[in-house]
């Protein structure tokens, strides 16, 4: 596997900067996700890897050689398109074995007709027909393998895309939202299948979604980008526990982190404006910043027994679990009736709690499990470095 | 069980179908009555309606004294390799047209669109003076690049619309798969825009096969003359023999229309791509 990396990496439209002085290494036999929401740049860098979009500056290297100018095929890489991009005229079989057929075409092959018989005779040979065989098997195609995508399912394209990427044994996958295109079910599934296959083929898979379910379950690394620079790179459970910004704190997680604007004075901590909380810990020495603490670190309780009073404004019954939505009693609660996912703070508890909505109640916290983040550009406070 | 609504509907649709047939096909039927008549009886008053098979022999005989195998030849040959040259120079162009980026590409659009308004007749004496200096004066390959001149733009506007609508990722995933540019065009683009070659070879195919105007003008050998200009030569200064000129035009037609019925299915599915999200 190629070591890759990218140094100082930009990409620009005109005046439009999609990445900028994007810097990272990917490893070998990891898989790495790039996660960000729609537009912020990480569909572009896989097809930079690809070779198929340009970089514009900075430098992308394999195996330490630059490989800013390198043609496609130079790369040996494997691309899984969104839309699976499949061969439409041609069959389940064809499809697979098509990456095969061109390595074994000689130059001459590629004249037209000649392709034709040239793509038949090899469809024949015993090699490439087995190596088909074999992935179509291991994918559980094999059944399909003489018929066409337009009659397949979404999932079944989807093996087949995967498929056509594997036969040829590449070093390095590339995966462009693979499953975004699929049902909530059939996407279980196949993230199941597709950890399954990196464990099985243990090589490199670079993985972009903008589903944080999906790149949670699925990566040995992260790296989160939004607006086309990197906010956080580090292992899915670093990213979950210790996110280095309030983007990343709110991107990665359902329901998101709880971010709190809270103001210190005279050591004593004040939430939501007017709230005064009694904080069993030292507090930043800022007057100004962001509370942050995860849904399920946040505990439940009657009335008047924990130190947030709130009220319930939203319920999601999951099933094992529960979902609470919570309006904080700042005392300035009923000026603002609305639902926002941002002006409530929410609370996971297990089970299925007899709860209702306009309910009082009271939430509390670990002081421990508390994370703080500058009010202004959203970056992560350290109490030791203050 | 039909409601009587649903049945009269059903009957005035078979009604204006049968009259369009009965419009579109009169005319082919007219030509072979004409044809199986005597000469005599369409310059009188007497033409039969209906074909007279026992002037059949005498239809033969009056086509044997003429090179209509040859002319027809000529017509496909013409028709053809305009076809041909039509479909591989308007495949690569509007490939390039379709999928790079490069300075003057609608300059080049619009080029091609203004051969469209430019008349044949207009562009008749300046081609003619060029056909001298190349040496393609009465000869098949000069009137098949004039031919291709006027059908050329048309396959490549018809093509790079197909093209368009061929999705990027299936030409990249292509690439990936080691696919060269040249072969991507060959191998996966041109088999999923079969239906709009299949109506840009109509138009190029019928636009050879009708050609006149500069056939009777650049070929002087009659040897070398497409039907068009076969037929026309029938025609005399005291006596038009109308049935020969009629049984000639039906030989002539019926090659374009089994082109036509093998290539049909293809144009409508060409006519409807793209009209509904696949």
């Amino acid at each position: 596997m190629p070591a890759l990396t990218f140094k100082n990496v930009s990409k620009t439209f005109g005046d439009n900067t999609v990445i900028d002085a994007f810097s990272a290494d990917i490893h070998d036999g990891e898989f790495l996700v790039l996660l960000g929401p729609s537009g912020c740049g990480k569909s572009t860098l896989l097809r930079m890897i690809a070779g198929l979009s340009d970089i514009t500056s900075g430098d992308l290297l394999f195996d330490g050689s630059v490989a800013n100018d390198w043609e496609p095929k130079q790369r040996g890489v494997a691309f899984v398109f969104q839309t699976y991009a499949l061969y439409p005229h041609m069959t389940v079989r064809e499809n697979i074995a098509f990456p095969l057929i061109m390595d074994a075409f000689r130059k001459w092959y590629h004249l037209p007709i000649v392709n034709i018989v040239a793509r038949h005779r090899l469809m024949k040979r015993a090699d490439i027909a087995e190596r088909t065989l074999s992935i179509a098997r291991q994918l559980e195609l094999e059944p399909l393998l003489d018929r066409r995508p337009a009659s397949l399912s979404g999932g079944q394209r989807q093996r087949v895309a995967l498929a056509r990427a594997l036969v040829r044994n590449p070093a390095l996958y590339l995966l462009d939202e693979p499953l975004s295109n699929l049902d909530a079910k059939l996407r279980t599934q196949m993230r199941s299948e597709i950890s399954a296959l990196h464990h099985k083929v243990g090589k490199t898979f670079v993985y972009v979604t903008h589903d944080q379910v999906e790149a949670m379950t699925m990566a040995t690394r992260i790296i989160v980008m939004n607006k086309g620079i990197v906010q956080q790179v580090d292992t899915p459970d670093e990213i979950y526990d210790h996110p280095a910004n309030t983007f990343v704190a709110r991107f990665v997680g359902s329901p998101p982190m709880n971010l709190i604007p809270a103001s210190v004075r005279n050591n004593a901590l004040q939430l939501s404006g007017r709230l005064a909380v009694e904080h069993a810990a030292p507090l930043p020495p800022r007057r100004e910043l962001t509370f942050g603490v995860r849904p399920e670190k946040l505990t439940l309780h009657p009335a008047g027994e924990g130190r947030l009073p709130a009220q319930v404004a939203v319920v999601e019954r999951l099933g094992a679990e529960t979902v609470i939505g919570c309006r904080l009693m700042t005392g300035e609660e009923n000026k603002d009736q609305r639902l926002l996912e941002h002006d409530l703070v929410f609370v996971r508890v297990s089970g299925n709690p007899k709860i209702k909505i306009g309910e009082l109640c009271s939430l509390d916290y670990q002081a421990d499990d508390v994370l703080w983040f500058d009010i202004d550009n959203g970056d992560r406070i350290f109490l030791d470095q203050e | 069980m039909m409601t009587p609504r649903k049945l009269a509907m059903k009957a005035l649709r078979y009604t204006l179908i049968g009259v369009l047939v009965v419009l579109a096909g009169f005319p082919v039927y007219w030509m072979a009555a004409t044809a199986l008549n005597v000469n005599s009886q369409l310059y009188g008053t007497g033409q039969v309606a209906w074909p007279q098979l026992q002037h059949l022999p005498d239809l033969v005989t009056e086509l044997g004294n003429v090179p209509i195998g040859r002319w027809l030849f000529n017509t496909l040959l013409i028709a053809s390799g305009g076809t041909i040259l039509s479909l591989t120079l308007g495949a690569l162009a509007g490939y390039a047209l379709s999928r790079f980026k490069f300075h003057g590409r609608g300059l080049v659009g619009f080029l091609l669109f203004m051969t469209q308004v430019v008349p044949e007749a207009l562009i008749l004496v300046p081609l003619y003076a060029m056909f001298i200096t190349f040496g393609l004066l009465n000869s098949l390959t000069g009137l098949i690049l004039a031919n291709v001149g006027f059908s050329l733009p048309v396959a490549c506007f018809v093509l790079k619309g197909a093209m368009d609508a061929v999705p990027y990722e299936i030409e990249e995933s292509a690439i990936i798969d080691n696919c060269p540019r040249f072969s991507v065009l060959t191998m996966i683009i041109l088999p999923l825009i079969m239906p709009s070659i299949a109506a840009a070879a109509v138009v190029a195919f019928f636009a050879g096969w009708n050609e006149f105007l500069f056939a009777s003008t650049f070929l002087m050998d009659n040897s070398l003359w497409p039907a068009s200009v076969g037929l026309a030569s029938f025609v005399g200064q005291y006596e038009t023999p109308m049935s020969a000129v009629l049984g000639a035009a039906l030989v002539f037609s019926l090659p374009a229309i089994v082109f036509f019925l093998l290539i049909q299915r293809k144009i409508v599915a060409g006519l409807t791509a793209g009209a509904v999200k696949g």
